[in-house]
């Protein structure tokens, strides 16, 4: 049973060794003349401005990512109610429950764009 | 039972993944009291969180309990959530205090 | 062949949880604690608990990590970096006291035979047989998690709002 998994296992090892042979070799081959003027970050022909990495990114990439948990969360809840949902016996209770759930977690969602977290300005 | 361990030798004994769980643990704990970035702190929480996790599944599975794995479920939730507000708070705080270090957030003012 | 796994998994999330305690910008301890999530997947797969594998690498290593990213991003890594590592003498006992508890756990821990705990013979859980004990037994666990999510998005919301407008 668990020789089922090896596959997975092989395919993502297979993965990880292409991606870091690809940067390798190529990292390799290419011509390597550094200048500083090439090393600058290219902002259009314009001077570049400060750095790159002093948190200049939106904090609204944050808002966007707790939303992104929460219906992860929920998808995670909802993938076991898949598979049980075809079975007659709990099938209208578990319907129920997870539209409750997923009721409780729309009023999040409702809440999020009350407060203009999903404005984009 | 117990000769049917001997006999299957191949089997990972459950102390070795006690073991793994508590080792994490510790190295969990080291990055919370070691460590002064708080975002490095929140990350040693969830090795520790981690390591339960574990411990949770390792007896799920060797006692034959399903409940070990759904507490484990609720666990990883539960983290999700608590991972969510501790990042926000540390927002609000860096955004209003301009510091990493924990040990220069002692004022219970804001 | 399973303890040969197990041994490789083991060790590298024990050294990759070391990196994240060690690597000095937080960028690097988030990949590391990323790879260090990942093995743990893996040891859930031995453990004949798919379903918890796959929450973990669907929650953790997939949200989680990237809630970890944006915020190193959003702030200032630099001014992170350059804060000392080491802290001064205050924690020198932690340094002392860490290695022992380590090696006491593992003293008792490999010491103990836990005689009772055979081998799980079953096969691994089923998706179906954790769907029906969330929706029938631990319904209001399930429900509960719910308000508990609407909780924590609120809390963030407010709490990363006051800055942003």
């Amino acid at each position: 049973m668990l020789l089922n998994y090896l596959p997975v296992l092989l395919m993502s090892g297979f993965a990880a060794f292409m991606a870091g042979m690809i940067l390798y070799v190529s990292s390799i081959l290419s011509p390597h003349h550094p200048y500083r003027e090439k090393l600058t970050a290219w902002e259009c022909g314009m001077e570049p401005v400060g750095d790159a990495d002093t948190g200049h990114f939106r904090v609204h990439f944050f808002i966007i990512a707790i939303l992104f948990i929460l219906f992860d969360v929920e998808t995670l809840f909802l993938l076991p109610w898949a598979v049980v949902i075809a079975d007659k016996s709990i099938s209208l209770l578990a319907y129920i429950e997870m539209f409750i759930f997923i009721g409780v977690l729309a009023v999040g969602l409702v809440y999020a764009w009350a407060k203009g977290a999903l404005d984009w300005i | 039972m117990i000769s049917r361990t001997v006999r299957r030798k191949d089997m990972v004994p459950i102390t070795w993944y006690i073991a793994l769980g508590s080792v994490l643990f510790m190295i969990g704990v080291s990055g919370v009291l070691l460590r002064k970035n708080i975002i490095i702190m929140l990350m040693g929480v969830e090795l520790m969180l981690n390591s339960v996790n574990i411990n949770l599944a390792a007896f799920s599975y060797y006692l034959k309990d399903l409940r070990g794995q759904v507490f484990a479920v609720f666990t990883i939730t539960v983290a999700a959530a608590e991972v969510a507000v501790a990042l926000g708070i540390l927002i609000a705080l860096v955004r209003s205090r301009g510091v990493f270090s924990a040990d220069k957030i002692d004022t219970l003012k804001g | 062949m399973e303890r040969l796994f197990f041994l490789i998994f083991a060790s590298v999330a024990v050294v990759s949880a070391l990196c994240v305690v060690l690597f000095r910008n937080p960028v690097r301890s988030a990949l590391a604690l990323m790879l260090c999530l990942l093995q743990v997947a893996c040891v859930f797969v031995l453990l004949r608990s798919p379903f918890l594998a796959v929450v973990q690498v669907f929650v953790y290593v997939g949200a989680v990590m990237v809630l970890f990213l944006f915020v190193v991003m959003i702030l200032d890594i630099r001014q992170a970096e350059l804060e000392a590592f080491f802290p001064p003498r205050n924690r020198w006992l932690m340094y002392a006291i860490i290695p022992v508890i380590t090696f006491e756990f593992l003293l008792v821990i490999l010491g103990t035979s836990f005689e009772g705990f055979g081998p799980g013979a079953g096969g691994e859980t089923k998706v179906e047989v954790i769907g029906r004990a969330l929706f029938t037994e631990y319904l209001l666990p399930f429900e509960v998690v719910s308000v508990l999510l609407l909780v924590a998005m609120v809390g963030a919301i407010v709490m990363a709002k006051k800055r942003w407008d």
